[in-house]
């Protein structure tokens, strides 16, 4: 794997949802946000404030391309974002090592048992 | 309204986030608005506006991709040196300007800080670094007369150290009353600074040129009246220098002069006539005496035949007996016969401008924190032409609490400006000083002048600051002053200059230098001689400032 996308994680909440929220199709500012709000069912939103601030991130690590308008949009304001390779290798490492973290996390959990405290002679 | 005032919010942030996603914001809001309550976008907007300007200056002005890494032509991968971040031009000249205005704040704390932790000094008004007038001023004439009149003139030279401590203080001096000031070196320019005294002699050099040419060359500095100046005397490690500078000076024939037997017999003789008549006091001048009578006696002068070696040797054994070392024998290719001469109208001219183009030596004038006057001058100059500002500097500050008088860079000057000065400080006369004149067997006393109208000085805190290169009359003032308990001197010892010597010829090629007029307290009925003036309270001179600051606050508080 790169050393500069391993170096670069773990990532922020907010960035790995707009990651993910990209990795099925282009989607435009308002879409990403909807998108999030789906995927972590309505636990997650972004504010257009945190939104572009993380895209703007994104963008200047070329892991988020600005794709611009695009023709027959509804509100010709909307500019569309793509996940990039680079992006997207981002994406597959955080997941892999997110992955790995959800195993050993639930690995612990089954060893872990409930202790009961015993009581205790004065 | 609230659409308004989220586009506003949009507006303030920074200009490349604002023209790349204001818009998309703005369709956001306007889309979202049926949906999401619209404080809490105006809420996000507002924390995007904090953070943007906060947090993000890399993306103040361009958020456009960084650049990739470049591969080189031959396949190398190219090395970054430097961080893909660089700071913006405005960024740099912010941060140069915010550096200029915390240093300007420094520096303004520091100097007018209630507590001086540094002193820095920053004067208001600062001239050039001279230490006395005596070092810059110019005697046009000097240079067009190197021949000295053999006959002491004390009586028609009224400098300060010779003739004014025979007037009493105050009294103007006659208009002759000047220091003969350096030489020119053929009329042009001045010679180098020198230290009052003893480097007048080396400014023989400067007057060699013209000299040489009239045949005539004489230690005219020697004789010069500011040799008179209180205390200002050769001193011993300047003797040899000096005498070389003298004879040197001369060309041909004259150089290197050798002297014969009659010429030392006449010479000792000279010395020994002079030292008896004018040496201030007898008895030494008597041991002196008779330790030379008694090396010539012993042959010790029979194979030196170099002047200079000779005058320096005499030199040496005359401050062996009286460990004064402002007794000194001066060789000179020739001694004029006239020597000295009163100083001239075009002397009296060159001195005149000199001080107005140093403000008279009055460096600063200034109050300082508490309303405490300070008041630095690097001469006593002569009040008949500087009278007029240094009432002025006293005048600026007749309404100070607390005053203090910098003496540190003072080589001394006129007893008459002494007396001016001191006057401010007094509601009535009163006698500072008295000059005792061993060759004419006078004493004149010095007095402070009637007070000064208006003056509020008189009954405020006095401090004076002291250092080693405090000289003659300036010792004289701080002497003067701590002995009638009206000022408390702070810093260091001061150089010991109490006497006041003449140049005397002896001969064509020798004449001596002797210590003459003593200057006596009223009350220590004694002088600093030797000793010089210690201060009251003892610091080295560069924290002498902020320590009589301190001394002042805590007496105006005690009052």
């Amino acid at each position: 794997m790169n050393d500069g996308v391993t170096s670069a994680l773990p990532l922020s909440p907010a960035s790995l949802h707009i990651l993910l929220s990209l990795a099925a199709d282009d989607l435009h500012g308002y879409g990403i946000m909807q998108e999030v709000a789906r995927q972590s069912e309505g636990k997650y939103k972004l504010g257009p404030g945190t939104l572009y601030d993380n895209l703007q991130k994104l963008i200047r690590r070329r892991w988020v391309q600005e794709l611009g308008q695009r023709p027959g949009d509804d509100d010709p304001r909307r500019r569309y974002y793509r996940l990039t390779s680079l992006g997207r290798g981002v994406l597959t490492a955080e997941t892999a090592r997110l992955a790995g973290v959800v195993r050993e996390a639930r690995a612990r959990l089954q060893m872990t048992r409930p202790q009961i405290a015993k009581p205790r002679r004065a | 309204m609230l659409r308004s005032l989220y586009r506003g919010l949009l507006r303030l942030h920074p200009p490349a986030f604002r023209e790349r996603f204001g818009g998309e914001m703005l369709a956001i809001f306007d889309q979202a608005a049926e949906r999401q309550p619209r404080f809490k976008l105006l809420e996000d907007g507002i924390v995007s506006l904090v953070r943007q300007w906060a947090l993000r200056p890399e993306f103040w002005y361009d958020i456009s991709p960084a650049p990739t890494a470049e591969t080189a032509s031959d396949g190398m991968p190219s090395f970054y040196t430097l961080d893909p971040f660089r700071p913006r031009t405005a960024a740099v000249v912010h941060g140069v300007l915010l550096t200029v205005v915390v240093f300007c704040l420094t520096c303004f704390a520091i100097r007018y800080s209630w507590i001086h932790v540094l002193h820095v000094h920053i004067p208001e008004v600062q001239f050039e670094s001279s230490s006395s007038f005596e070092e810059h001023a110019v005697a046009p004439a000097s240079s067009q007369e190197p021949e000295i009149a053999s006959r002491p003139a004390r009586d028609k030279q009224n400098l300060f150290s010779s003739s004014s401590p025979f007037s009493p203080a105050g009294q103007k001096p006659a208009p002759g009353a000047l220091p003969i000031p350096e030489m020119r070196q053929n009329g042009e320019g001045i010679s180098r600074p020198v230290p009052p005294g003893r480097a007048a002699n080396v400014t023989t050099t400067a007057a060699v040129p013209n000299a040489a040419q009239n045949g005539a060359i004489a230690p005219a500095a020697e004789l010069n009246p500011q040799q008179q100046a209180w205390g200002g005397s050769a001193e011993p490690e300047q003797t040899y220098a000096a005498n070389q500078a003298a004879a040197g000076a001369t060309s041909g024939a004259t150089r290197n002069a050798t002297i014969d037997a009659a010429e030392r017999h006449r010479v000792i003789d000279g010395a020994i006539a002079n030292l008896t008549k004018y040496y201030v006091d007898p008895g030494m001048a008597q041991k002196m005496a008779a330790a030379l009578g008694a090396h010539e006696k012993s042959g010790d002068y029979d194979a030196v035949t170099d002047g200079l070696v000779f005058a320096d040797l005499l030199t040496r054994q005359m401050q062996d007996v009286s460990h004064d070392k402002y007794v000194v024998m001066i060789y000179g290719a020739a001694i004029a016969p006239e020597n000295p001469r009163p100083p001239t109208a075009e002397d009296i001219s060159a001195y005149r401008k000199e001080m107005e183009r140093t403000n008279c030596r009055f460096e600063i004038v200034r109050v300082l924190p508490r309303n405490v006057g300070y008041l630095k001058f690097n001469s006593f100059p002569d009040a008949d032409i500087c009278g007029t500002r240094a009432a002025a500097a006293m005048a600026r500050l007749n309404n100070v609490n607390a005053i203090i008088f910098d003496l540190r860079d003072n080589p001394g000057g006129y007893a008459n400006m002494v007396a001016l000065l001191a006057t401010h400080l007094f509601d009535r006369p009163t006698h500072l000083n008295a000059f005792y004149n061993r060759g004419e067997n006078t004493t004149e006393q010095s007095w402070t002048l009637p007070p000064v109208p208006g003056n509020k000085l008189a009954d405020k805190p006095v401090f004076i600051l002291t250092s080693h290169a405090t000289f003659s009359a300036a010792e004289a003032f701080s002497y003067d002053l701590k002995m009638l308990q009206r000022a408390t001197l702070v810093g260091e010892t001061t150089s010991g200059r109490g006497h006041m010597a003449m140049g005397r010829r002896i001969d064509d090629h020798f004449m001596i230098r002797v210590p003459d007029i003593k200057v006596t307290n009223p009350i220590s009925k004694t002088n600093w001689e030797g000793t010089g003036v210690e201060p009251d309270v003892r610091v080295k001179a560069a924290d002498a400032l902020v320590t009589a600051e301190k001394l002042a606050e805590n007496k105006l508080r005690q009052r």
